[in-house]
């Protein structure tokens, strides 16, 4: 019995320190109706440097399609382990891509930007469609990308 | 006894018709000659096949073009190699596999994530 509480009180020592650093994100896209198939978007992190930092979503699952995601793919080259576990289906013109995930605190207010690449089939590709930094003000805010995405924001 | 004689003429000359063209080009060996082999020749000619060149300048690796002006289709069969409507996951060839898709999958420890939390997706 006296493990099982060492054990359980050191699993919750361990667990809430990660929890406190984190904070619950819906990043909310809606696409315009640009009449086409499917759109493939990535959604990634740059630092205050511009250097790429990670992934949070890839729209699209085949990776043959990545290098029209231009800045994304340049980049990452295409490295499919950036994406492995949250990659999911494109995203259909007129429809609402809606993702809840759990965030490092370090990402607001340090000078992270959140941006979209997108690409649809024989259309325009769109890299930087969205361009926005990751700062406590500027959530709920809404914003316009420049050819597929209809409005963009992100909740905490 | 009519009929078998027609029966005999017309198998005479379809075996003439046949074998005159063999027994020309076995003489022209010979005398340099082609009677009948110099008009099968002659339609050899026409009758040429072309093999089709194995470059088609369609742009089958250029499904997601992002420029018309750069990567339009020259034919108009409208095929496209690494279009599958099939629903596999082929990657025309790229030696990349796709990545892993969310939910069996934890997502890449690079410092974004929660340790240990999975994205919720959703699309309307």
């Amino acid at each position: 019995m006296k493990s099982l509480l060492a054990s359980l009180a050191l699993s919750t020592a361990l667990t809430l320190p990660g929890l406190a650093m984190a904070r619950p994100v819906t990043l909310t896209t809606t696409l315009t109706n640009y009449g086409g198939p499917g759109a493939y978007l990535a959604l990634y992190v740059t630092d205050s440097t511009g250097a790429y930092a990670g992934s949070l979503w890839m729209a699209g699952g085949k990776s043959k399609y990545y290098k029209h995601l231009t800045d994304w793919h340049r980049a990452t080259g295409g490295n499919t382990s950036e994406i492995n576990g949250i990659t999911g289906a494109s995203v259909g013109a007129g429809r609402t891509l809606t993702i809840n995930l759990d965030l490092a605190d370090a990402l607001f207010d340090a000078g992270y930007t959140l941006h979209i690449d997108g690409a649809v089939e024989d259309y325009r590709d769109s890299p930087n469609e969205i361009k926005l930094p990751l700062t406590t003000d500027g959530a709920g805010k809404p914003v316009t990308g420049r050819r597929y995405v209809a409005s963009f924001q992100y909740d905490m | 006894m009519k009929k078998t004689l027609t029966l005999l003429a017309a198998t005479t000359a379809l075996c003439a018709g046949l074998s005159a063209p063999v027994w020309s080009t076995i003489r022209a060996d010979a005398s340099g000659e082609y009677p009948f082999a110099a008009m099968v020749e002659r339609g050899q000619d026409a009758l040429q096949v072309i093999l089709a060149s194995a470059r088609d300048d369609d742009d089958d690796h250029e499904y997601r073009s992002g420029s018309r002006e750069r990567y339009d289709d020259d034919d108009d069969d409208d095929d496209d190699d690494c279009e599958d409507e099939d629903g596999d996951d082929d990657d025309c060839g790229t030696k990349i596999g796709n990545a892993a898709p969310a939910g069996p999958v934890t997502p890449p420890n690079n410092g974004l994530f929660a340790p240990g939390t999975k994205p919720q997706v959703d699309v309307k």
